[in-house]
Parts: C-alpha cells; sequence; structure tokens
C-alpha cells in the first residue's frame, strides 16, 4: 500500500486563525488531496499539498499516505494525534481543479485566507469543475483529431471526415464517462463508433483514408496517466506507478478492440 | 521535402488546442500552449530532417516542451503540466500504433502459419517503435519536473 509515505516535523505557521480539532484538520487536508489525486496530479503533487495544507492549519507533524486507491493522512495537534483514511478512486483530468488547489493552498500558507475560506474554495472547485461545455469540448477535440491526420499527411477531406467522426465519438465518451461506464467499455464502444464513421466516409471522399482513420481514435489515448506513470516511476512511486501503467495498457487494449471491429466493418 | 510542407507544423496547435479543452485549461494558457506545440513539433521534424532517428527527435523535443513549459508554469504561476502535456499531445505515434494494430488484424486472417511472418514482424516492429516513442515522450516531460524541485 505504500505510495509515498512520507513525515515530517514541520515549523508552526503563525496565521492568527488556525484549526482546533485534528479530526476537522484531517478532513481538509483529504479534502485538498482528493481533489489533486482525482484530477490528474502524481503522487509526488498530492503528497506535497496534502503535507503543505496540513502545515499551514497549524498541524505540528503530518505523515501522509497517497495510493492509488485511498489517501491517508495522520497529524499530530497540541499534543492530539489523529489518523484518517478514505477512498479515492482515480477519475478524469482537471487542470482548472490542480491549479485552484494549488492557489488555495499558496493563498492559505501566505495567510490571506483562513480555514473557513479554504474550506468553500475546495467546495466551488468540487461543485463547478468545467470552464467549456460538452458539445464544445467535442468539437475541438474533433478538431485536434483533424489536425492530427494533417500532421500525419492526409487531404483536406480526410482532416474534415475526421473531425466529424471524432467530434461525434468524444461526444459519446464524455456522455459514457458521465454514467461512470469502466474505462475498458467506453473505450472499446468509442474508438468503435470514431473508426467507423471515419473509414465509412474517407473510402467515399478521400485519397488518404489511412491517416484519417489512424487519427480518429487518438482522443482516447490516456496521455495524462502515461505521464504520471512515467513521474510516479522516476521519483520512486514503483507501485502507484505501476497501476497507472496498468490502467493506460487496459485503456489502449480497448482502443485495439474497437479499432479492429470498425476495420472489419470499413475493409 | 520542399519549404511549403513546413507550414503543416501549424496543423499541431488545433491537435494540443482540442486535448487542453478536454483537460480542462484555464482559457488564459490555451495560446501558449498552442505555440509550444509547434514549436515542439517543429523541433522534432528539424531533427529529423538533420538526419537524427524518431525516438531521439521525440526525445529531444519533449525535454524542449517540458523546460519551456517548467520555466514558464513558473512565471505565470500555473502548474506546469498545463502547458506540457497538451503540448506533448501531437508528438504522440498515433501511425505507427495504427500499422501495428493492422498488421495484428492481419494475423487473424491468414489460414496458416506460412503467411504470418510478414504480418508478425510488422507488428512487433511497430509496437516496439511506438513504445519508444512513447518512453522517450513521458521521460522528455517528467525529466525537468524531477530534475527542479517544486515550490
Amino acid at each position: 500500500m505504500r505510495g509515498n509515505a512520507g513525515g515530517e516535523r514541520l515549523p508552526r505557521m503563525s496565521c492568527m486563525k488556525s484549526v482546533r480539532d485534528p479530526t476537522h484538520l484531517c478532513r481538509l487536508v483529504l479534502a485538498a488531496g482528493t481533489l489533486v489525486h482525482q484530477s490528474g496530479g502524481d503522487t509526488a503533487r498530492t503528497a506535497k499539498i496534502m503535507s503543505r495544507t496540513a502545515r499551514a492549519l497549524g498541524a505540528d507533524t503530518v505523515h501522509t499516505i497517497v495510493s492509488s486507491l485511498n489517501l491517508g493522512v495522520t497529524v499530530e495537534l497540541n499534543g492530539r494525534q489523529r489518523t484518517v483514511f478514505h477512498k479515492a478512486p482515480h477519475m478524469g483530468v482537471n487542470f482548472r481543479t490542480l491549479t485552484g488547489v494549488g492557489r488555495a493552498v499558496n493563498a492559505l500558507e501566505a495567510c490571506r485566507i483562513g480555514p473557513g475560506a479554504f474550506e468553500s474554495l475546495l467546495d466551488d472547485l468540487r461543485s463547478r469543475p468545467n470552464y467549456y461545455p460538452r458539445w464544445l469540448t467535442a468539437l475541438t477535440v474533433g478538431l485536434a483529431c483533424g489536425g492530427f491526420a494533417a500532421l500525419f499527411g492526409g487531404d483536406l477531406a480526410a482532416v474534415l471526415v475526421t473531425l466529424l467522426g471524432s467530434g461525434i465519438g468524444s461526444w459519446v465518451r464524455l456522455w459514457m464517462a458521465a454514467r461512470h461506464y469502466k474505462p475498458f467499455i467506453f473505450a472499446t464502444v468509442t474508438a468503435a463508433i470514431a473508426a467507423l464513421v471515419v473509414g465509412l466516409l474517407a473510402k467515399q471522399f478521400s485519397y488518404t483514408p489511412e491517416p484519417a482513420i489512424a487519427a480518429s481514435v487518438l482522443f482516447l489515448i490516456p496521455g495524462v496517466p502515461l505521464i504520471n506513470a512515467m513521474a510516479d516511476m522516476l521519483s520512486g512511486n514503483y507501485l502507484n506507478g505501476g497501476v497507472r501503467l496498468t490502467m493506460s495498457a487496459v485503456i489502449i487494449a480497448g482502443i485495439g478492440v474497437g479499432v479492429s471491429l470498425a476495420l472489419r466493418v470499413v475493409h | 521535402m520542399n519549404a511549403a510542407s513546413w507550414w503543416l507544423e501549424l496543423w499541431a496547435a488545433p491537435a494540443a488546442l482540442g486535448f487542453a479543452v478536454l483537460f480542462n485549461v484555464p482559457p488564459r494558457t490555451l495560446l501558449p500552449a498552442c505555440l509550444l506545440a509547434i514549436a515542439g513539433h517543429t523541433a522534432r521534424r528539424a531533427m529529423m530532417v538533420a538526419g537524427s532517428d524518431i525516438v531521439l527527435a521525440t526525445l529531444v523535443a519533449a525535454l524542449l516542451i517540458g523546460v519551456a513549459a517548467g520555466w514558464w508554469g513558473r512565471r505565470t504561476r500555473q502548474v506546469s503540466e498545463v502547458y506540457s502535456v497538451c503540448a506533448a499531445i501531437p508528438l504522440v505515434p498515433g501511425v505507427s500504433m495504427y500499422k501495428a494494430a493492422q498488421a495484428l488484424l492481419g494475423i487473424a486472417s491468414v489460414e496458416t502459419s506460412v503467411g504470418g511472418e510478414a504480418f508478425l514482424l510488422d507488428a512487433g516492429v511497430y509496437a516496439v517503435k511506438a513504445v519508444m516513442i512513447m518512453l522517450a515522450l513521458a521521460i522528455g516531460i517528467a525529466a525537468p519536473m524531477l530534475l527542479w524541485p517544486r515550490r
């Protein structure tokens, strides 16, 4: 279970307001850690945010555990020790949340906000996570895959059909992810839809169908889990890195199954 | 390799933009991420024109993106991944992955083992190539974050 377990004796912060109840302190620390962990932070970043939060709230010592499914923290406050654990499975990627939690912790450390304002900032990040509506996201992701088709040497028709097929595919992916389908299922279904639409249309209209089909499913590649896996492996968090690699491999296998189904129909 | 084909590198910008929107980055960071994506993809192409293989070229381009994103992230008080991850997306080896998948499908259709070697060879070569490029990409992006201690 050891993800990143580290303990430090910390200098006390000198803010006027700090939390008196160690359980409340642990809850706030876990809330901040969960937001970072579930929106694409690597293990080291999550652990760091948790210990910084604990320190800013007035803890004397703090020990954190970040595993791929659970977060835990032990703090000592005014001679009392408390340990709180909770479940925090991986979710999507959300850089707004990552940046927002970082800024909230900065403000807390600089004594610009107190624990109450910190808590409501975290609630705000949790309840309004998105800048962009779903249709806009689907459209720009479609455009991204069109860009890939061009980079791979496709003609203009290839770019346009990829835009359409990947746009539909990524809308379906967002819809399925919001309904908590498992990654393997939505990777397979979405890859099959995108590759099928693009394959059938590209055969009709484009001289270069292959780059279009190759580009059509790239929006499913788990880029952030792969990069975080590397970051975890290189910083010594082998178990969490292994979990992220395995998760990526499952999604890539799903893409492979989906594309192979679609290609049988197209050819 | 004519001069006009270098304009194709500009397609790296929409490719990065789409993923930036998907990852919900703050709107102010969209433009720098797109510019960094174009710079990274052009750097890889320049390396390959100069005679490097695609794996080394990807590693160098990813390091460039990682260092620039780390520096810019500090200046603008953003998480550096906001820039680096989106900019690295256009370097993903989509064609190699597709060719590997297609060769594997070819194996499914051969009747005896005689015709299968070519497919197996293709699948292996392209899969290994794709994995090496992905590794180069991930290491290049992650290395600057690990070498610079975080605040």
